[in-house]
């Protein structure tokens, strides 16, 4: 019964630890000349701050939809913004006529397609979506 | 002057269709990642009631209300409730253009749509662009969006402050400029036109009104600094006495330090005309998931007239005595995805020798030195 227990235990240890392995990255094209960026970097070309990576290079970010899990996971640890806050964010600029937010596309296979094909594009998909078309420059 | 703002929006959005529609003959073929719709429509509003403990006189939180709670009614909707719609129309990368229609409650108590936003955007580079038409002046670091409640954490933002935003917008032209400097982003603004402002009792035309704002953000914090100056006369409609043109200048200081889970911001402004007057706010507040609690002070100081103007009138005098002080206590939750329920309590004191922004007190009525308390609920959505 004890060791019935334990194995009951240690199954839901290592769902948790599978579940927790879905892990959120930031890529560009294969084919951009971007290494890599920091947080700051991130959440600037995000939030519609800069318009380039920091090597001058035209930056076009793609969101993913509102209400996705992996959209909340990449504001909370890049801009430190909840869903709310990244709305209200969002408001004040366009209802100020300053800007717009990224463009979306929902799914982390659609969004590595469009990455894999435009040097300028950047977006964040699920760590398990990652191939040779796109390479990581930040694990958030 | 409505009608000639529609007229100039249909003229606007049909040139506007023209020139996308001569784009796309001359473009080649769709990128489903770089082709945006032509036009974006949204918009936002905010419901709300308020009570004051004061009911001799009305407590308003827009200089253009003519009515709030107090003496007209014990529980007023007019202090936040309002709707706007929004377009926004890229014609081409470079030309777009912003229409925001506005129903809030105005000086002459009407509820009736005004043009809040007209203007036609030309953009040189992403960090460069002019702009001509009706365009909100950046005086504070939230009176660009002012109207949008969903944007901010109060339910109004700090009144002995915002009150002093004589002028929202301007009628003519400004440009940005944006650079990266180091780790920072700093944006300049220049802004030149004119504006008229409907009061309930009376008229101010502004004319040569010019104004430098600079917003600088850095990691987590943000400072905001601006100049502005103009000529200002006011028609008083009750006794048809237009005033004299003085010169206003302002000078506003800010910063907000928002590193996610709370925040702490504040700023202060001086006002120059016929005499010179003060106020500034601080607040601060700490989310705990769904709910923002926060803290607020704010405070205005009654003006003091300068030697080199000629002697002031009894208006001038009344006009520059509105001194008063605000503590207020206020949570914001996010019920809901894109909207918001706020609740807040204000304490206001008003100075020794003023009714402070009171309006609609009798004129046998003297309230100076009293302390009255306001409660307030809004929902705030955006679509």
């Amino acid at each position: 019964m004890i060791i019935n227990l334990k194995f009951t235990l240690l199954f839901a240890l290592l769902s948790l630890a599978v579940s927790a392995q879905a892990e959120v990255v930031v890529v560009v094209s294969s084919k951009s000349s971007v290494t890599s960026l920091t947080t700051e970097q991130t959440a600037k070309i995000f939030l519609g701050k800069v318009v380039t990576f920091p090597n001058e290079h035209a930056a076009f970010p793609i969101d993913q939809p509102e209400g996705s899990a992996i959209r909340d996971e990449f504001y909370s640890k890049v801009a430190h913004k909840n869903s709310s806050q990244l709305t209200a964010y969002w408001a004040k600029i366009i209802f100020t006529g300053e800007g717009r937010p990224p463009q979306l596309i929902a799914g982390d296979v659609a969004v590595r397609k469009a990455i894999a094909s435009n040097p300028s594009a950047i977006g964040y998909i699920d760590k398990s979506a990652v191939n040779r078309s796109v390479r990581v420059v930040l694990k958030p | 002057m409505t009608k000639l703002n529609c007229l100039a929006a249909f003229v606007l959005f049909s040139a506007g269709i023209s020139i996308a529609r001569a784009d796309q003959t001359a473009a080649s073929a769709p990128n489903p990642l770089t082709d945006q719709p032509m036009f974006k429509l949204g918009g936002f509003g905010t419901l709300g009631l308020s009570h004051s403990s004061e009911s001799l006189g009305d407590y308003i939180v827009d200089s253009t209300s003519p009515k709030g709670a107090g003496i007209s009614s014990d529980w007023s909707a007019t202090n936040a409730s309002r709707f706007a719609a929004h377009v926004n129309a890229n014609f081409t990368p470079k030309v777009t253009a912003l229409l925001q229609v506005d129903s809030e409650y105005h000086a002459d108590g009407t509820y009736r749509p005004e043009v809040e936003w007209l203007s036609v955007k030309y953009a040189f580079t992403p960090n460069f662009y002019m702009r001509a038409g009706r365009i909100a002046l950046p005086t504070f670091m939230d009176s660009e969006s002012w109207d949008v409640g969903y944007s901010y954490t109060w339910i109004t933002p700090p009144v002995d402050l915002y009150h002093q935003l004589s002028i929202p917008s301007s009628d003519g032209i400004d440009a940005m400029y944006r650079a990266e400097i180091g780790d920072a982003v700093n944006t300049v603004k220049a802004i030149y036109g004119k504006n008229t402002l409907d009061r309930p009792s009376s008229v101010t035309t502004s004319r040569e009104m010019w104004g430098i704002f600079d917003t600088l953000e850095y990691g987590e914090t943000t400072y905001h600094a601006g100049y502005q100056q103009r000529m200002s006369s006011t028609e008083y409609l009750l006794t048809g006495v237009t005033g004299a043109w003085i010169q206003n200048s302002d000078i506003t200081v800010g910063a907000n330090y928002d590193p996610g889970n709370w925040f702490v911001m504040s700023e202060w402004i001086q006002r120059r005309s016929n005499y010179v007057s003060s106020a500034m706010y601080v607040s601060a507040g700490y989310r705990i998931n769904k709910f923002t609690p926060y803290l607020t002070h704010s405070q205005n100081s009654s003006g003091s007239f300068l030697q080199s103007s000629p002697p002031p009138t009894a208006t001038d005098l009344q006009l520059a005595n509105r001194a008063q002080s605000t503590d207020s206590l206020g949570v914001r939750w996010d019920f809901m995805r894109n909207f918001d329920f706020k609740m807040q309590y204000d304490r206001v004191t008003l100075s020794d020798n003023s009714n402070g922004y009171l309006i609609n007190v009798p004129a046998n009525v003297t309230l100076y030195g009293t302390t009255f308390h306001v409660i307030s609920a809004v929902v705030d959505f955006v679509f």
